[in-house]
């Protein structure tokens, strides 16, 4: 695939920004964890997995904004966006039966890891505006915001083929199992309970399997059906208006 | 939704409520403070959505309060005064279900600020707040809320036009599928053709130029500097007392709670007031509503 709008100049300067980022991100995280075992007793657990959650992301918003995208790459991406809300919303009366993370995922592979991340973090946080707040947003902003990240780095092409759909759906269901459910899991462990114990956390993850595992067959079902259909619009897209250049 | 005084406050000012009483109450378990809070966000939930909130109270938020709360003692056994005692040895102890009772109470009040953020808090506020700190991913996420309702009524669009061409009533599933798949396709493909005009039209007006403002209909009144400020003391009374450590709950190996003296007295209230102060701004609000009206 293409990937718009990452030449190789800008593309040095995204990693410039975006490693200052991260290096402040990880001290914000280290001074976060340090925090909580030196002072707080009560619900540290919920404070720092917070903290350390929305202080990953930074790095990522951070690259995202100086790279400056250009309006074309932004408004093609904002509506691939609605269309992973939308889709969420469509298919609201199916239980964990969720088609976000495979547009999540077309998405990534299609824009690239930078803008796959954004694709997830938004998704997850616009799609909660419909479906309510809560401490679990940044989670799922997180997770999501991985998939997409990950997506793009392993089927995000130069030379304008289309991925495999095997490949995919493998990524698929494994992203979707192992990567959302551990850290929606995760979530409810730090976020509910005061002192999570290691049985705790095996209840929770236990609890968790069936819920990961219609989410992920879902996530294939749906790469199956629209992997391909909407890669090839983006790149016709991408071809069209020579939103690389 | 009811006419909310709270909604009308400009946005940082109601922001920072919501920070400053979702981690206040996160990060302490103290009973008094659990509980104003807990009343609190769940007199203003009531107030802003009446019955509907009632209901999400008794449907999840009181469920959720019984989980943690059976759960704590199940798996922590700390505490001194056991209660009765599992097969395999472990204790319950009446700590650890007084605590799961508090943890459970914080999480509720938690999920009900949340309820009551979503409710107060729209997304042109956020836009509002971070626009300036965040412009490029701030302009994304107020374009995917306009894309979001486009994309729907697109999709019925092509969905009734689509109708029109195939003779519906004979469609075996596979066909339906294909057939709904189909529709997905053109509504995708219209929405990416038109957000490539769109992107054109808002580069031609100068988009990403240096010196271009953008419109709020905020302005911060006097109104806004007076409720900051009650809230800032507030705050500050609340912390200045638990920083002297008259706010201070035990509840391992037992309970113990800090003297009830008048450092700790002034810190409950102030707590208290500041998590009242949406439903007082609406109760003054409607008093001075009826006191204005016309008796004619």
């Amino acid at each position: 695939m293409y990937s718009p709008n990452e030449s190789g100049a800008e593309r040095r300067r995204i990693s410039r920004g975006g490693l200052i980022a991260g290096i402040c991100a990880l001290v914000l995280i280290a001074g976060a964890i340090a925090l909580g075992v030196a002072v707080w007793s009560n619900r540290k657990f919920y404070i720092v997995s917070m903290l350390v959650i929305v202080f990953a992301m930074i790095p990522f918003a951070v690259s995202f904004e100086k790279r400056r995208p250009k309006p074309r790459e932004l408004v093609v991406l904002a509506a691939m966006i609605a269309l992973g809300v939308a889709a969420r919303a469509a298919f609201y009366m199916l239980p964990q039966f969720k088609p976000m993370t495979a547009i999540v995922i077309i998405t990534g592979a299609a824009f690239g890891c930078g803008s796959g991340f954004i694709a997830g973090a938004m998704t997850a946080f616009v799609s909660n505006f419909i479906f309510g707040q809560g401490p679990w947003t940044p989670w799922q902003m997180a997770a999501l915001g991985l998939i997409g990240f990950l997506a793009g780095l392993l089927f995000n092409r130069r030379d304008g083929r289309l991925p495999g759909l095997l490949p995919l759906c493998v990524f698929g269901a494994l992203s979707t199992f192992f990567i959302y459910g551990f850290i929606a899991d995760t979530s409810v462990i730090f976020t509910s309970y005061e002192k999570p114990t290691w049985e705790l956390a095996l209840t929770a993850y236990g609890a968790g399997v069936v819920f990961n595992l219609i989410h992920a067959a879902a996530t294939v079902v749906f790469l199956l059906a629209l992997a391909r259909p909407l890669l090839k619009k983006l790149n016709r897209i991408q071809i069209k208006y020579g939103i690389l250049e | 939704m009811r006419r909310d005084a709270f909604y009308s406050v400009h946005p940082a000012a109601a922001m920072l409520f919501f920070v400053i009483v979702t981690v206040t109450t996160a990060l302490i378990l103290h009973p008094v403070v659990t509980g104003c809070s807990l009343i609190a966000a769940c007199a203003y939930a009531v107030y802003l959505k009446g019955g509907k909130a009632l209901k999400f109270c008794l449907c999840f938020v009181l469920p959720l309060i019984a989980i943690v709360a059976v759960l704590n003692p199940v798996f922590n056994h700390a505490g001194a005064t056991a209660l009765f005692y599992f097969r395999n040895g472990n204790a319950v102890t009446l700590e650890a279900v007084l605590y799961g009772v508090n943890s459970a109470c914080m999480f509720a009040a938690l999920t009900l600020w949340f309820y009551c953020l979503n409710c107060v808090m729209s997304s042109d506020k956020y836009v509002y707040l971070f626009g300036k700190t965040i412009p490029v991913l701030s302009l994304v996420f107020s374009m995917v809320l306009r894309f979001v309702p486009r994309f729907v009524s697109r999709i019925r669009e092509v969905a009734a036009a689509q109708r029109s061409l195939e003779p519906r009533l004979k469609m075996s599933p596979v066909r339906a599928v294909k057939h709904g798949l189909s529709v997905i396709g053109v509504t995708v493909t219209w929405a990416l053709e038109g957000a490539v005009v769109q992107a054109d039209s808002m580069k031609s007006r100068g988009y990403g130029l240096k010196g271009r403002t953008s419109f709020s209909r905020y302005k911060f009144e006097k109104r806004d500097g007076a409720l900051l400020t009650l809230m800032l003391v507030c705050f500050a009374v609340y912390a200045a007392a638990a920083a002297l450590k008259r706010i201070d709950f035990r509840y391992y190996p037992t309970i113990r709670a800090a003297g009830c003296d008048a450092p700790a007295l002034a810190g409950y209230a102030a707590f208290a007031l500041l998590c009242l102060i949406p439903l007082l701004l609406n109760i003054l609000e409607d008093a001075k509503w009826r006191a204005l009206r016309s008796k004619i």
